[in-house]
């Protein structure tokens, strides 16, 4: 009984403060003028259609492309040698880490574009002739944020799980002569697994609900679904198609959360 | 204290109209860019304090395009639907949509014709807001204009009509750009302009009365603009295209007037950079000032538009330090510009040309089956 | 010697180009807030100075005033934070709960699912009790944004500390609570701060609730940054965005004092 008693109070602010308007909101995707309906989500499915596959597609590239990114500093951190290219690389991957998503957009929205910061400065240096700069202020562009935002953090997720590691096993492979790539995928990899997934999914889901990055980045159509829940509301004041595409990336949410949980079940049943 | 400034003091206080007398605070909501926050923060608000002792003037922006109207509609109908004896905002800045439609369900007081400045505004905006009869309920803070925005050193024959910017951009693909119609009013007001332009009816659209046919057939003009989008940028909002035409990423593009000059003028635009406005005419459209029915402070607030309204305000906070076009008739503005000012004003696009090409944005129900029919058949 | 080039030139390209796309941006913002001229085709500014310096913090100007509400507005997040999860992390990390996943996922979902629609749902809730504009009503939303930090992070940190330690307290004759409070909390703590760090950060950045249930009123530092970056004021979005990156970079610099890798390798578990 305890336990629960000591849950109370934070389970009392996630619900009313969270799941009463959530619920209010799924209520919503199904309410017409003139009583319960499907026209809401009819209408979010024609109008919405691609933006919902764009939205799947920016945020698991960028989930991907993050998941890499922290493997691949989180390995080198665990297995480097050189002890100035460790303390230099665990100096600036962290910098980002707490930057609002709508500073990282605004920063980015300079340094990406065709005569931005990043394609003057490659320009200037001489490593590409200014024909080839072209403008990342798209879909590429969401990623790039995205992806730029979210590395720290799954960074120190994994890095961190890296770290606390038996080194024994690694030590052991070394001496056998396993090379540093096959003992980050044969060993490290496999006992951070868990450690991974759960920073991709909370890069995942966080990705799915930003609304400044996709409004500041790139007007271009398809969009995000955050960009279509704002325009519904905001320029015809209309709640219910709003809701619907609420519910959508909901379920989209709520579909990756279950792959998560089953896999966590199935840990602890093992 | 002495006699003299006893006196003084006197004096001081009998010459103060009565409202002095009482302490009042003044609330004024804006929607809208930051721009007319700041307008009310730093210079209006400011102004009335020193001439009217006593009065407090609270100014708060509610954001950016419609959404900032919304949330101020939003706040005096919960007012409302909460019988409070008296709302707690005293000055509204609206757009057009959401004047209309407070003015249909009655939140606004009728405040024009008590006003010492009311007969100072006789353009069509006064009286009519995307078809809803609005007269005398409102008074335009100013009036701003969309128009294409090019660079003179690429664009050596600017275009004069859609049909040539069309032209142009095949010839120069993804070198103009307009922001959708997602991301503000600039690209929207692109879009009603095409279908002006390209639309069978164009007074139609402009006036009324809806009906479900007229938006269909627009559908071939949709369809064109469908075929013209494969070959431009869209940027993310109205700031988004200011923003592209910044690092020199495209060469032309549809933005309000004021805030293309304020760009110029704070250093994030080349001074080399022109005005255009198409003969077929692009949408403008005014920012209101109204007062809500039961404002607690109604006298005052009445007293600050007139404030707002007067001339000499106009002149030199709307026109010189804002770049926006009077929102009451030019010809009482002018007087007190000079002429540097005024041909600043009127550099690009001049008055003739502003008389021929500025239209209002469509009837309300149109401008948003517009942009419906504009996500089904141009985004689809 | 020419061994020792082969051996840091790649090295030193990787981390030369890690550190231009990581810190390009930032300099990017920097730049803009010293501009006072600056369009293509110039590289760089053409003019800069501190024009825009002032304008942001001019009397009327409202930059400070956000900041400093900013900033209280997350002291007081973190602490009703900790409040209720410092128990709720205990229990989840120490009883064996059957739903303990599920409760877990719980705390996400207000992470997980996109907010803009919960908002404006809280947002016409908060009407009716008058919360719209408000600091507690800023304050709520949050909170139950932030929980998933603290909890799970303490649910991490409590689960790093070993039940024996507690046992052994207990054996000499220590009650529950003593036992938590001299032991427990004590070896959590590092984590528990590091949790309340995550909280107070993501408050302080928090855009989207803020607009719909604190604005007008409640005028945020963030908002302030939207409204110049919609607004197109690149000069004074720029400068709000570095007086923002402030806190997060100080926080940045110290959050690996907090979060041992043991703590870390635990979130989520």
């Amino acid at each position: 009984m305890l336990p629960y008693l000591l849950l109370a109070p934070a389970l009392f602010v996630v619900g009313a403060f969270f799941l009463v308007p959530l619920a209010f909101s799924v209520g919503g995707a199904f309410e017409g003028p003139q009583g319960p309906t499907l026209a809401n989500l009819a209408n979010a499915a024609s109008l919405y259609r691609m933006d919902l596959l764009f939205t799947l597609l920016i945020v698991v590239a960028s989930t991907a492309l993050t998941g890499l990114g922290a493997v691949a500093i989180g390995g080198y951190l665990t297995l480097g040698r050189s002890k100035l290219a460790l303390r230099l690389l665990g100096a600036m991957y962290r910098w980002p880490l707490f930057i609002p998503f709508i500073v990282a957009a605004q920063a980015m929205r300079g340094f990406i574009g065709q005569n931005g910061l990043m394609n003057n400065t490659l320009v200037w240096i001489g490593l590409m002739p200014q024909e080839w700069a072209q403008s990342f202020l798209d879909w590429r562009g969401i990623v790039i944020t995205f992806v730029w935002k979210q590395l720290p953090f799954a960074t120190l997720l994994v890095a961190g799980a890296m770290a606390a590691l038996d080194r024994s096993g690694i030590e052991a492979a070394q001496n056998l002569g396993a090379n540093r790539l096959r003992i980050l995928i044969g060993i490290v990899i496999p006992q951070v697994a868990r450690n991974i997934m759960v920073a991709l999914v909370l890069s995942f889901v966080t990705m799915m609900s930003v609304l400044s990055v996709p409004m500041m980045i790139s007007g271009q159509s398809p969009t995000m679904l955050t960009v279509a829940m704002a325009w519904r509301i905001n320029s015809f004041g209309d709640y219910g198609t709003a809701n619907a595409l609420g519910l959508v990336s909901c379920v989209m949410t709520g579909l990756v959360a279950w792959v998560w949980l089953r896999q966590a079940a199935a840990e602890r049943a093992r | 204290m002495d006699r003299r400034t006893f006196l003084a003091a006197t004096a001081a206080l009998a010459a103060t109209p009565a409202l002095a007398q009482q302490r009042v605070t003044l609330n004024v909501l804006t929607a809208g860019d930051q721009n007319m926050v700041d307008y009310i923060t730093d210079y209006l608000g400011p102004m009335f304090q020193r001439q009217n002792p006593g009065v407090t003037v609270r100014s708060l922006g509610t954001g950016p395009g419609d959404a900032g109207s919304q949330r101020i509609w939003e706040r005096l109908e919960a007012q409302r639907r909460a019988n409070t004896n008296s709302v707690d905002v005293d000055v509204a800045v609206v757009h057009q949509t959401m004047a209309g439609r407070m003015v249909a369900e009655g939140l606004l007081a009728r405040y024009r014709d008590q006003a010492a400045t009311g007969q100072l505004a006789t353009s069509d905006v006064t009286r009519n807001a995307l078809g809803q009869n609005v007269d005398g309920f409102v008074l335009p803070m100013f009036n701003s204009q969309i128009a294409l925005a090019y660079n003179p050193a690429r664009v050596a024959n600017p275009p004069r009509s859609f049909a040539e910017l069309e032209n142009w951009v095949k010839q120069n693909p993804r070198r103009f750009g307009y922001n959708g119609i997602r991301g503000g009013m600039s690209g929207v007001g692109f879009v009603f302009g095409w279908a002006y332009a390209f639309g069978p009816d164009q007074k139609r659209l402009i006036e009324g009365p809806f009906d479900a046919e007229a938006v269909s057939a627009l559908t071939p003009a949709f369809q064109r603009l469908r075929e013209f989008n494969r070959n431009v940028v869209i940027t993310p909002g109205n700031a988004g295209t200011l923003d592209a035409m910044n690092r020199g990423e495209i060469d032309m593009g549809p933005v309000w007037m004021d805030m293309f000059y304020s760009w110029q003028a704070e250093g994030r635009l080349n001074p080399a950079y022109r005005l255009v406005l198409p003969e077929s005419g692009m949408p403008g459209q005014p920012m209101y000032y109204v007062i809500p029915a039961r404002a607690a402070n109604s006298d005052v607030a009445r007293r600050f538009i007139e404030l707002a309204t007067s001339p000499p305000v106009q002149a030199e906070g709307i026109v010189r330090r804002f770049n926006w076009l009077p929102g009451i008739d030019a010809q009482h503005v002018r007087q007190h510009l000079d002429q540097q000012t005024w041909d600043r004003l009127f550099r690009d696009v001049g008055p003739d040309q502003l008389a021929r090409g500025a239209r209002p944005m469509p009837q309300a129900d149109f401008m948003r089956a517009l942009q419906e029919a504009y996500e089904r058949v141009v985004l689809n | 010697m020419s061994r020792s080039v082969m051996w840091w030139l790649p090295r030193g390209l990787l981390l030369g180009l890690f550190a231009f796309f990581i810190f390009g941006p930032l300099v990017n913002l920097v730049l803009w807030s010293v501009a006072e001229s600056w369009f293509w085709p110039n590289r760089l500014p053409s003019q800069y100075g501190f024009r825009f310096w002032e304008r942001v913090f001019r009397p009327e100007g409202q930059a400070m005033e956000s900041l400093w509400l900013s900033i209280w507005i997350a002291s007081l997040t973190t602490l009703l934070c900790l409040a209720v999860s410092v128990p709720a992390a205990w229990a989840l990390a120490k009883a064996n709960l059957r739903w303990r996943a599920a409760i877990l996922m719980l705390f996400l979902l207000p992470q997980a699912f996109p907010n803009l629609p919960v908002y404006i749902n809280i947002a016409r809730i908060f009407f009716t009790f008058d919360l719209n504009g408000t600091v507690i009503g800023v304050v709520l939303v949050h909170a139950a944004h932030g929980l998933v930090y603290s909890i799970w992070i303490a649910t991490a940190a409590f689960a790093a500390v070993d039940d024996d330690l507690e046992l052994a307290a207990r054996n000499i004759g220590a009650s529950a609570l003593t036992a938590f409070r001299t032991v427990t909390l004590p070896l959590a703590a590092p984590g528990i701060a590091a949790s309340a760090v995550f909280v107070f950060l993501e408050s302080l950045d928090e855009f989207t609730a803020s607009y719909f249930v604190g604005a007008p009123e409640v005028r945020t530092l963030p908002l302030l940054l939207f409204s110049a970056a919609a607004g197109g004021n690149m000069q004074v979005a720029a400068i709000t965005a570095l007086i923002l990156l402030v806190p997060s970079v100080l926080f940045m610099l110290i959050v690996e004092r907090f979060l041992r890798a043991e703590v870390l390798a635990k979130v989520g578990k």
